[in-house]
């Protein structure tokens, strides 16, 4: 019952059973689907809210008008997601923008409200998740309402709802496996009649034809009868071949003795003449016995071979041409007047697939029959004609023919309709065996020319069409690929990583411009520039945030051996790949090494104290030109209210500002500083190391960390040799080639360090504390943040 | 006519060989594969009428040493099988005819003696059927000793006649062997040719059997 062939009943009921459970379990997954986002979406609108009111808290209301002081809480609070790009934006609803993205999308119909309100909408060709909450503030013209809108990717969102979707439905498919476990013994014990069935046909010999007995459920009952009626035609055919086998053996026998006893009169008989007609008879006897075993060998011929099997293209014109053409030979046709009409059927068109053997067999049979049964001089028409999809074979005479009534039997086996003709009653039979075995129809009927006409319908075979494809083959050979980097990284620090990346890939060409970062992060984000890099680099950490959050950077899975720490990675789009701290360069000369304060409150006592001493002698770096320089200076801010004192100590000692480490490590050396503080350690560190009066200090505190970082643009061309430079950057070899050959320090380090500066920084691992890549990054990014802190500077530093 | 006859079958190739020598025919008989093939290649006879299954060589080998020989002696092959693959085979050997058995022996003289008459018209310039003399050398047809009367065309299609005796020939067949290219034969004159001839000949055992969308094919009437 389950054998290869046929289909079983149980994987039927099985597989219907199975897609009621799917049809179910889409309905399901419907409802699942959208309550896993409401719950997926749960967490971050609190999130979201509790940001946008940080926020609305922070708008003021002075005599310039309103503004805004972004709280570095708010984004820290979204940085609690690790995934999700951030947009925000400070509005009066129907009027000007305080700040942030002014294009952010808003419902038409929004109203202000104190609540938030939350939506979903497509920005910057990706979807976000927005809460806009609004506040009511006194000004110069009455209340006003603002607003807060804040916009989150929902990339996470996404995530957790699939994973809750996708778990909610394990849960519930392997419920459904186990009703289907159910089903299946179900139908198992429904379906055991059946298998008794099986077992008692089975074990039956064949000659037991017996019912099958059983008490059927209703079901099968219908089977079970069908079954023992086959059972029973079966018994009957089988009677039928028995009286088949007890026929030709009577015919055969009654034959042969009918010969031989002919014969044997012959041998006895005296007088000639007598003996010459015993003769006579005998032959014709023989004659008949000839006849009557051509045919059964031909029956039994044409019956094995009608397995479908044996059936190949074969024409039937020229078949049917040299049929008769052979047949012609025989003397007996010379009286027989035998056409051919082939209704002009043009080669091609009568292809049908067929077993020539058996086909010239019938043909031969009927053409016999029409000389058999008919008179001396029978007129034979054989004709041919095609239609579109069959070809109609015709044998007609003009002899006796079959009376109307006698047709349906004429077919079967040992019915010779005529006792006087030497019929076998196979002839038609063999006919019959022929057109089943080809699936032709075979109909007999009065012919045009009175006698009978029997008509063979075969199926056209129609001409195939074979499809030769060419592989066409376009493949031209690959140009050099030439890698470009936009860098804000000095040439000379980048050149042995280039190199090492390039000796290790052939055919690849590295491309390195070298830009300020505040250039490159305007050239990122100026829209027309064709000449898109494949990575760009840049120590600004904070831009980099800012590019990676407008969504300009391609996702990129590295396989690297190392593990980034999780601070230096954001989004698996923007990889840090440089551990540099920042770090205080001083003359020995100027001060000494316990001299130096061991924290940055005590740097302010300590300069406070010693203001005359360090009048001028103090440098830093210009934030208002230094992207470093503002980055530390920020989040130096955010460590503390000590920074802003030390702002105001240092500018009362009038602090030098530069615009870089190097020039500040010069001027350093040449005494003209006593020490430089917030200097980038790794380019300090290699400066010092050629200058005898030089040392590096790190605080007991906190030492700020930042990373150099890397992304991959979206409309890189070279993507894929982009991520290979990274993931080489982040490689064992990348970063021992960043520790040993470039002035920068490795983001991991292994064994022992080489360099002074790596040496301390092993022995201080603790206090360093590194610049996380988060969307925390943008907060003083603000223009309003930015121009308030950029403000609270120059007025510490009295310009 | 000089026959041979190669039949394992001691009972069959008694009853053949009486039959045949009753004709008046004189009959060799062979019973091995390989000595029907010595025996061949030393003599010649008329007619060779051999059997498939024989011990030593089958019939299809020794008729294709034979023909390999470019012996043209008229075979007819003798088969137990019925099946056409056989029959294919024998005939791309080279065989002449073919007959199944058990052989109708009026069938079998019959066809030995369109093949022989096929071979002597060949073979020899007069051709006598009855009361028709045909000279090949001369082109001239007579009956009862009067010349027949027959146009260059009609001695030709005669000729093709008596040279396919007992064999189909479609329409386009006779056109090919009786015109040239240049003449664009056309079917019709073919059918008029032949219609005029077999007039012409009536009374003579000659026939020609016209077999509607088959063709023609000549045998002689005496032989029923």
């Amino acid at each position: 019952m389950t054998g290869s062939g046929g289909h079983s009943l149980q994987r039927r009921l099985l597989v219907t059973m199975a897609l009621g459970f799917v049809i179910l379990l889409m309905l399901i997954s419907a409802l699942l689907w959208t309550y896993a986002r409401a719950s997926a979406n749960r967490p971050h609108d609190l999130l979201l809210a509790g940001t946008a009111l940080s926020i609305l808290e922070r708008i003021s209301v002075g005599p310039d008008g309103a503004t805004v002081d972004l709280p570095n809480s708010a984004m820290e609070i979204l940085s609690l997601n690790p995934v999700d790009r951030v947009l925000y934006r400070v509005f009066v609803p129907g009027g000007r923008n305080l700040t942030g993205a002014a294009d952010l999308p808003a419902p038409s119909d929004l109203a202000p409200s104190a609540e938030p309100v939350l939506f979903e909408d497509a920005y910057g060709g990706a979807q976000f998740r927005f809460v806009i909450q609004s506040r009511q503030l006194s000004t110069a013209e009455g209340r006003q309402w603002f607003a807060v809108q804040i916009g989150q990717t929902v990339e996470l969102r996404n995530a957790e709802q699939l994973s809750f979707f996708a778990t909610s439905l394990v849960g519930l498919a392997g419920l459904s496996l186990i009703g289907l476990g159910f089903v299946w013994v179900a139908i198992r014990t429904s379906l055991a009649p059946l298998r008794q069935v099986a077992a008692d046909l089975a074990q039956r010999e064949p000659a037991d034809l017996g019912r099958v007995v059983g008490t059927p459920p209703r079901e099968i009952k219908g089977l079970f009868d069908a079954i023992n009626g086959f059972i029973e035609r079966l018994g009957r055919n089988r009677a039928l071949t028995e009286t088949f086998i007890a026929d030709v053996a009577h015919q055969t026998r009654t034959s042969l003795s009918a010969m031989q006893g002919h014969l044997s009169l012959a041998v006895d008989a005296d007088d000639p003449a007598q003996m010459r007609s015993r003769l006579i008879k005998a032959d014709r006897q023989a004659t008949r016995t000839v006849r009557l075993t051509n045919q059964l060998l031909a029956n039994a011929m044409v019956i094995h071979r009608s397995d479908r099997s044996n059936l190949e293209p074969v024409a039937l014109r020229p078949l049917v041409r040299d049929i008769l053409a052979e047949m012609l030979r025989d003397s007996r046709m010379r009286h027989i007047s035998l056409s051919f009409l082939d209704g002009g059927i043009e080669a091609g068109q009568d292809m049908i697939l067929g077993d020539a053997v058996s086909i010239r067999e019938a043909l031969r049979n009927l053409i016999e029959n029409a000389v058999r049964h008919g008179p001396p001089d029978n007129t034979v028409t054989i004709s041919l004609e095609a239609t579109d999809t069959e070809l109609v074979l015709k044998v007609e005479d003009a002899g006796p023919g079959i009376a109307e009534a006698d047709l349906a039997r004429a077919t079967q086996r040992f019915t010779s309709l005529s006792e006087n003709s030497m019929g076998s009653g196979l002839g038609l039979s063999i006919v019959k065996a022929v057109t089943d075995g080809h699936g032709a129809d075979l109909s007999l009927g009065r012919s045009s020319l009175g006698g009978l006409g029997v008509t063979l319908i075969f199926k056209r075979l129609l001409a195939v069409l074979f499809l030769v494809l060419c592989p066409v083959w376009s493949g031209t050979p690959a140009p050099a690929d030439t890698l470009v980097i936009h860098s804000a990284t000095d040439t000379p620090a980048m050149q042995p990583l280039i190199e090492a990346f390039e000796s290790r890939m052939a055919e690849v060409d590295v491309e390195y411009v070298e830009f300020q970062t505040l250039d490159l992060y305007r050239a990122m984000l100026a829209e027309a520039d064709t000449a898109r890099p494949d990575v760009v680099i840049s120590s600004a950490m904070d831009l980099q945030v800012d590019l990676v959050n407008r969504g300009l950077a391609l996702r990129t899975q590295l396989s690297v051996q190392t593990a980034p720490p999780s601070w230096a990675v954001w989004r698996s789009e923007l990889f840090g790949f440089t551990f540099e701290p920042a770090v205080v360069v001083y003359d020995t000369r100027a001060i000494s090494k316990e001299e130096l304060p061991v924290s940055h409150r005590e740097l302010a006592t300590f300069v406070r104290d010693n203001e005359e001493r360090f009048r001028g002698r103090i440098g830093a770096y210009d934030i208002a030109q230094s992207g470093i320089g503002y980055l530390y200076a920020t989040q130096d801010s955010l460590q503390g209210p000590q920074s802003l004192r030390l702002f105001e100590v240092l500018g009362r000692a009038d602090l030098k500002t530069y615009c870089c480490t190097s020039e500040m490590v010069e001027a350093t050396a040449r005494g003209e500083l006593a020490f430089a503080f917030n200097a980038i350690g790794s380019y300090a560190a290699a400066q010092v190391a050629s200058e005898p009066n030089l040392g590096l200090h790190f605080f007991d505190d906190y030492n700020l960390v930042m990373t150099r970082t890397a992304f991959i643009p979206k409309e890189a061309r070279q993507a894929e040799l982009g991520a290979r430079f990274i993931e080489f950057l982040l490689s064992r070899e990348g970063q021992r080639i960043i520790a040993d050959k470039t002035p920068l320090l490795p983001l991991i380090r292994e064994g022992e360090q080489q360099s002074l500066i790596g040496r301390e920084i092993q022995a201080r691992l603790g206090t360093f504390l590194p610049i996380r890549l988060t969307p925390g990054l943008l907060t003083y990014l603000d223009e309003l943040k930015r121009n308030d802190f950029m403000s609270a500077w120059e007025t510490s530093l009295r310009r | 006519m000089r026959m041979l006859l190669v039949e394992d079958n001691e009972d069959l190739a008694e009853t053949i060989l009486d039959r045949l020598r009753a004709e008046g025919h004189s009959v060799d008989h062979e019973r091995d594969g390989n000595e029907a093939n010595e025996l061949l290649r030393h003599f010649k006879f008329d007619i060779v009428l051999l059997d498939v299954n024989l011990p030593g060589r089958s019939g299809y080998e020794v008729l294709r040493s034979l023909r390999n020989r470019s012996d043209e002696t008229p075979v007819i092959i003798l088969t137990a099988r019925s099946q056409i693959d056989d029959r294919v085979i024998g005939l791309d050997a080279g065989a002449d005819d073919y007959m199944i058995k058990p052989v109708d022996f009026r069938e079998l003289s019959a066809r030995c003696r369109v093949l022989a008459r096929r071979r002597a018209g060949a073979a020899s310039n007069i051709f006598t059927a009855g009361a028709l003399v045909f000279d090949r050398a001369a082109k001239q047809a007579k009956i009862d000793g009067r010349d027949a009367q027959l146009r260059a065309r009609e001695i030709q299609l005669l000729e093709i006649m008596i040279d396919n005796m007992g064999r189909m020939l479609t329409k386009e067949d006779v056109a090919d062997r009786l015109y040239s290219f240049e003449e664009a034969p056309s079917l019709n004159a073919v059918e008029q040719l032949v219609t005029r001839l077999r007039r012409k000949l009536e009374g003579t055992p000659l026939v020609i059997k016209t077999a509607r969308g088959l063709g023609y094919i000549a045998y002689l009437a005496e032989d029923d």
